[in-house]
C-alpha cells in the first residue's frame, strides 16, 4: 500500500516535472553576464544567445552586470530561483577565485551553481615583445633561475588564472623565481610588454592573436595539452618540458543551484546546437576564441577540477614573498 | 554662509578623523613600499588638519552680508525633499515593480509635488515616461529595464 | 608620397554615397543615444554594435566610428543644457556650458563645442595621417613611473581650480582622492572601505558620482529656487559673437594640441585632456577669476581638446592595437567582429581600407558639425520647457543611466547620495572641480606608483632613472613653487587687512 502510495507520488512528481520541461519556456529567458557591454564574455554571451532564441522560442535578454571582477553578477545569478528563467555566465577561474579568497567574503562557493554548457577555452599563453631576446620558455625560465626575482612577468590582474599560471611554472621548474607585476587587463598588458617595462607576460591566447599575426610579439608556449588552431606554430607547455602548467580561461553557462535536470538538459541541447551553428564558429573564430563544448558531467567535473585546481594555487599566492 | 562653511568644515573634519582610524585597520606599509593603508591615512590626516585650518580660516573671516540666509522657505523646502524622496522611492521600488509601474508612481507624484498643474500634460508625460520610454529603451535600444514581480 | 595617395583614394571610398549615410545615421543615432544621461557613448556604442552586424565590414566600421562621435557630441548637449555630464569627459563642459546657457548663451557653447570639436579632431586625422607610426613607437615608452609623474603633474595643476578659497579647493582634492581609494586595493586585492560589499569593490562608480554631484545636484537646485534667470535664447545669437571667437580661438589651438599628444598615449584617458585644457586656459587667462561664471574658452578648449584626444586615440589603436579606453575597446572589438584586425599588419596589407577608414573618421566629423549647427537652436529651445518637466525628466533619464551601466540599484543610491552632497555644496558655494579632479587622479596615481614598485622591486630610484619621468617631476615641482609665489602677495595682504 505505502509502496504504491511512493509510486505513485514519483509517478506523479516525474509527470509534472517532465511537462514543466515541456512547456519550459514560457516566457523571456534572463541570459546574465557579469562584465560590462562590449567586453569579450559579453560579445559571445550575445552571439550565442541570438541563435539560441529562435531556436529556443523565447526571447533570451542578455543583462549586464559588471563589477568586482564578475563577482556581483554573480552574487545576483545565485540569488535566483532556480526555475532555468535566470542563468548566466561563469568564468572559470576567475569565479572560482572569488569565493577562494577570503578577503572578498563571496556569498557564493563551488556548490552554489549547476553548470549547463560550457562555450570557450581560452588556453593562456606565455608571451614576449617581438624585439625581446626570449625566444622560446626555455629561455625565460634560464633567465628566472639564473637571476630569481629580477625577470619581471606581467598579469592582467591579482588572482588571474595569468597569475595562477605564473605560480604553476614556479612550481614545475624549482629555483625560478619571478618579479610580479600586477596590471589592469589586456590593454595595460600589452602596452607594457611593447613598450619594454616587462619582460614577460602571462594572458590568453584570444587576447594575443591579432598581435601575434602583425608580428609585434611573439608566444613562446601555449598552456594547454594540444595546440591552438589559431598559433599553430607556438609549441605546448608539454613539448617545451613543463606537462603540469595547463591554464585557460573558460567561458560557460550555468544557473543557480538546483535547477531541475531536464530543465538543464533541454537548455544544454539547445545552447550546444547554437555553438555548433557555423555563423557561431565563425563570428567567435574571428576574435580568437576556441569554442569547447562541454555538458553534463563532462562540464560538471570540469568544474570540480577548475575549484581544486584554483584552491590550491589561491592558497600559495596568499603566501609567496614578493622579493 | 560662515555657519555654513563652519558646519559643513566640523562634518569634513569628522568624516576624516573616522577615515584615519579606519585606515589603520590596512597595512600601512609592505614588501614593496606604500600598503593598502598608507595613502588612505595621509590623505585623511592632511584633509583633518586642512580641515581644521578651514574653521580657522573661516571663522577670522568677513561676516556675512544680512541677506545671505541658508536656510529657504518652507515650499522650497518641500520641493527638494520631495525630489529626494521620490528619487529614493524609485531606487526602493525598481526592481520589485519593474520601470513603468516605478516611473509612473515617481512622476505621478513628483510633477504636482513640484507645482505642474495641467491633468492633461502630467498625464502625456507620466504615459511616455513609463510606457513610452520603457517601450523605446526595451525593443528599439535593447537595454533592459526591470520588469518587476507583476510582469510589468 | 605613397601615404598621402592612400589618403586620396581612401577619401574617394568613403565619400560614396553608400557610406556617406552610414555615417551620416551613424552620426544621428550616436548623438541620440548620447544625449540620454548616463548612457555614455561606451554603452552607446556597445548597444548599436549589433545593428552593424548586417552591414559591410567598411560600412560598419563608418558607422561605428560615426556612432562614436555623435554620442560625445550628444554628451556635450546635456552637459550645457541640463548640467548632467552625459559621460566622464563632459564634466567640465557642465562647469562652463551650463552657465552660458542659463544666461542665454547656451546655443553659443553648444555652437563653438561643435566648431571647436571639429576643428580639433580634423587636425588630429591629419597629424594622424603624418605621425602615426614613428609616434606611436615613442608613446610606448610611457610607462607606469611616467604615468605617476604625470598625474602628478596633473595633481600639482590643482591650485589653479581653487576658487575663493585654496584651503576649501585643496581640501575637496584630498575629499576626492580618498573617495576614489575606495574598493580593492589594486596592487594587493585588500579591500578598503568597503564593508563587504562587492558592488563597492571597483570603487564607487565615476559615471554615478559625477551624475549625482552635478546632475541631481543641480535638479535639487532648481527644485528650490526654479524662477531663475532663464534668458531666452535668440536664434540670432545661436553662433558665438566676435569677443566670443577671439576668446575661443586660442584656446581651440592649445586644446587640440593637448588632446592630441595625450591621445597618442595609449591608456591616458578622456577625462584627463580635458581637464589639463580647462586648467591650462584657466591659468593663462587674464580674468581667471570669471571661470566657472560661463566662459566660452571653457568649453571651446576642453571640448576641441576632447575631440582631438579622441580622434588621436585611435593611433595606437590601429598601430598597435592597444585601446586607450573603454568606449574604443568597444570599437576595437567591433572593428574585429566585422574582420579587421587593429596591427601594423593592417596598415599594410590592407592599406586603402585603413585610409578609408580614416578618411571617414574626417567625414564623420564633418558631418557632426553640418548636422549639428542648425540643430544647436533647436536644443536650446528645450530650456524653455516648463522646469517642472525639465526636472522630472532629468531625474528620470538619471536613474536610468545610474542604472544601466550594470544593471544596479546599488548606483542609483550612489547617485541620489551625492546629488544631495553636491546640492549641499553648490549652496555654501564649495568648489566642486578639485574634486573631480582628485577622484579622477586618485586611482592611477596610486596604482602607477605601486605597479613602478613591482617593476623595480621596491626600488624607488626607478623614478630617477627615466628621463621623461624625472622631466615631468621637475615640472611638477615648478608649478608647485610658481603657484606658491603667486599666492604669497595675496595672503601678505591679507595679514595686513588685520
Amino acid at each position: 500500500m505505502f509502496k504504491t502510495i511512493l509510486g505513485a507520488a514519483a509517478a506523479l512528481t516525474l509527470g509534472v516535472s517532465s511537462a514543466f520541461a515541456q512547456t519550459f519556456p514560457d516566457r523571456s529567458i534572463n541570459m546574465m553576464v557579469a562584465f560590462p557591454a562590449g567586453g569579450s564574455t559579453d560579445i559571445g554571451a550575445r552571439i550565442v544567445s541570438s541563435i539560441a532564441e529562435k531556436l529556443i522560442g523565447q526571447p533570451i535578454v542578455v543583462v549586464n552586470k559588471g563589477g568586482a571582477g564578475g563577482q556581483v553578477g554573480w552574487t545576483d545569478l545565485v540569488r535566483q530561483k532556480p526555475d532555468g528563467y535566470n542563468i548566466g555566465f561563469v568564468n572559470l577561474p576567475a569565479t572560482n577565485t572569488a569565493y577562494l579568497d577570503p578577503k572578498r567574503q563571496a556569498i557564493f562557493n563551488e556548490k552554489s551553481f549547476t553548470p549547463i554548457i560550457n562555450q570557450v577555452l581560452d588556453p593562456g599563453v606565455v608571451w614576449v615583445a617581438a624585439s625581446s631576446p626570449y625566444k622560446s620558455l626555455k629561455d625565460i625560465v634560464d633567465a628566472a633561475k639564473a637571476k630569481p626575482g629580477t625577470v619581471r612577468a606581467a598579469t592582467t590582474g591579482i588572482l588571474s588564472d595569468d597569475h595562477l599560471a605564473i605560480l604553476m611554472l614556479e612550481e614545475a621548474a624549482p629555483g625560478v623565481k619571478f618579479r610580479i607585476v600586477h596590471l589592469l587587463g589586456g590593454a595595460a598588458q600589452m602596452k607594457e610588454t611593447l613598450g619594454g617595462n616587462v619582460d614577460v607576460s602571462f594572458d590568453n591566447v584570444g587576447s594575443i592573436v591579432k598581435q601575434v599575426k602583425g608580428g609585434q610579439v611573439r608566444a613562446l608556449a601555449v598552456m594547454d595539452t594540444e595546440r591552438s588552431k589559431f598559433l599553430p606554430d607556438v609549441p605546448t607547455t608539454k613539448e617545451a618540458g613543463f606537462p603540469t602548467v595547463i591554464s585557460s580561461s573558460t567561458r560557460g553557462i550555468a544557473g543557480p543551484k538546483g535547477m531541475k535536470p531536464e530543465v538543464v538538459a533541454k537548455l544544454a541541447d539547445v545552447f550546444e546546437k547554437a555553438m555548433k551553428d557555423p555563423e557561431h564558429q565563425k563570428k567567435m573564430d574571428e576574435v580568437g576564441l576556441a569554442v569547447k563544448i562541454m555538458k553534463g558531467d563532462e562540464y560538471k567535473k570540469y568544474f570540480e577540477d577548475t575549484h581544486l585546481k584554483a584552491k590550491k594555487y589561491v592558497e600559495w599566492a596568499q603566501k609567496r614573498s614578493e622579493k | 554662509m560662515k555657519r555654513g562653511w563652519i558646519v559643513a568644515s566640523i562634518a569634513f573634519l569628522a568624516l576624516f578623523c573616522v577615515t584615519v582610524w579606519e585606515s589603520t585597520s590596512y597595512a600601512l606599509l609592505d614588501e614593496l613600499g606604500p600598503g593598502p593603508g598608507f595613502f588612505p591615512l595621509w590623505l585623511a590626516v592632511i584633509g583633518a588638519i586642512l580641515s581644521a585650518l578651514l574653521i580657522l580660516e573661516t571663522a577670522r573671516g568677513p561676516a556675512d552680508p544680512p541677506d545671505t540666509a541658508l536656510v529657504p522657505d518652507r515650499e522650497a523646502m518641500f520641493r527638494v525633499l520631495s525630489v529626494i524622496v521620490m528619487m529614493g522611492v524609485g531606487a526602493a521600488l525598481l526592481e520589485w515593480l519593474g520601470w513603468r509601474l516605478t516611473a509612473l508612481i515617481v512622476t505621478g507624484a513628483l510633477l504636482p509635488a513640484l507645482g505642474a498643474r495641467s491633468p492633461i500634460a502630467i498625464g502625456l508625460f507620466v504615459l511616455a515616461a513609463s510606457f513610452g520610454v520603457f517601450h523605446i529603451f526595451y525593443y528599439l535600444l535593447k537595454v533592459p529595464l526591470p520588469i518587476g514581480t507583476f510582469g510589468i | 608620397m605613397e601615404t598621402f595617395d592612400h589618403l586620396m583614394a581612401g577619401l574617394a571610398a568613403a565619400l560614396t554615397l553608400q557610406n556617406l549615410a552610414f555615417a551620416l545615421a551613424g552620426c544621428i543615432f550616436g548623438t541620440l543615444v548620447g544625449v540620454l544621461p548616463g548612457v555614455g557613448p561606451s554603452a552607446g556604442t556597445a548597444i548599436l554594435i549589433p545593428i552593424t552586424f548586417s552591414l559591410d565590414p567598411v560600412g560598419a566600421i563608418i558607422m561605428l566610428s560615426a556612432i562614436y562621435y555623435g554620442a560625445m557630441y550628444g554628451g556635450t548637449i546635456t552637459s550645457v543644457l541640463l548640467n548632467v555630464p552625459g559621460e566622464a569627459a563632459s564634466v567640465i563642459t557642465c562647469i562652463e556650458g551650463y552657465q552660458m546657457a542659463r544666461q542665454g548663451r547656451g546655443g553659443a557653447a553648444l555652437g563653438i563645442a561643435a566648431i571647436g570639436s571639429f576643428i580639433g579632431g580634423t587636425i588630429a586625422v591629419l597629424a594622424l595621417v603624418v605621425v602615426a607610426a614613428p609616434l606611436a613607437a615613442l608613446a610606448l615608452k610611457f610607462g607606469p613611473p611616467e604615468f605617476f609623474a604625470l598625474m602628478l603633474f596633473g595633481l600639482c595643476l590643482v591650485t589653479g581650480l581653487a576658487g575663493r578659497s585654496l584651503i576649501a579647493g585643496v581640501l575637496m582634492t584630498v575629499g576626492g582622492l580618498l573617495i576614489s581609494l575606495i574598493g580593492i586595493d589594486p596592487t594587493r586585492g585588500v579591500p578598503r572601505f568597503t564593508w563587504g560589499m562587492p558592488e563597492l569593490f571597483d570603487g564607487l562608480g565615476f559615471i554615478p558620482v559625477v551624475m549625482g554631484l552635478f546632475g541631481i545636484g543641480e535638479i535639487l537646485s532648481t527644485a528650490e529656487k526654479p524662477y531663475r534667470e532663464i534668458v531666452r535664447t535668440n536664434l540670432r545669437e545661436i553662433l558665438p559673437s566676435k569677443e566670443e571667437w577671439k576668446a575661443s580661438m586660442g584656446a581651440i589651438w592649445r586644446g587640440t594640441g593637448i588632446g592630441f599628444f595625450l591621445g597618442l598615449i595609449p591608456g591616458v584617458g578622456s577625462i584627463i585632456p580635458t581637464f589639463m585644457s580647462y586648467i591650462l586656459e584657466k591659468r593663462i587667462s587674464k580674468h581667471p577669476e570669471k571661470f566657472g561664471t560661463g566662459l566660452i574658452e571653457g568649453v571651446a578648449g576642453p571640448e576641441t581638446a576632447n575631440n582631438a584626444y579622441a580622434n588621436a586615440a585611435m593611433v595606437p589603436l590601429l598601430t598597435l592595437g592597444i585601446p586607450s579606453s573603454p568606449t574604443i575597446a568597444v570599437l576595437m572589438g567591433a572593428f574585429i567582429v566585422n574582420g579587421l584586425t587593429p596591427g601594423p599588419f593592417l596598415f599594410t596589407e590592407k592599406p586603402i581600407l585603413v585610409w578609408t577608414i580614416i578618411a571617414s573618421f574626417f567625414i564623420g566629423n564633418v558631418i557632426l558639425l553640418i548636422l549639428n549647427l542648425p540643430l544647436v537652436g533647436l536644443w536650446a529651445k528645450i530650456l524653455e520647457i516648463p522646469y517642472q518637466y525639465i526636472c522630472v525628466g532629468t531625474v528620470l533619464f538619471c536613474i536610468i543611466g545610474a542604472y544601466s551601466i550594470n544593471s544596479s540599484v546599488f548606483d542609483i543610491w550612489v547617485m541620489l547620495g551625492f546629488g544631495i552632497v553636491g546640492y549641499l555644496l553648490r549652496k555654501l558655494d564649495f568648489p566642486l572641480a578639485p574634486a573631480v579632479l582628485g577622484l579622477i587622479l586618485g586611482p592611477p596615481l596610486e596604482k602607477s606608483l605601486r605597479t613602478s614598485l613591482e617593476m623595480s622591486a621596491g626600488d624607488f630610484s626607478i623614478f630617477l632613472h627615466r628621463p621623461i619621468t624625472v622631466g615631468l617631476l621637475i615640472l611638477s615641482v615648478v608649478v608647485l613653487v610658481v603657484s606658491a609665489l603667486n599666492l604669497a602677495p595675496s595672503q601678505l595682504r591679507e595679514a595686513s587687512d588685520d
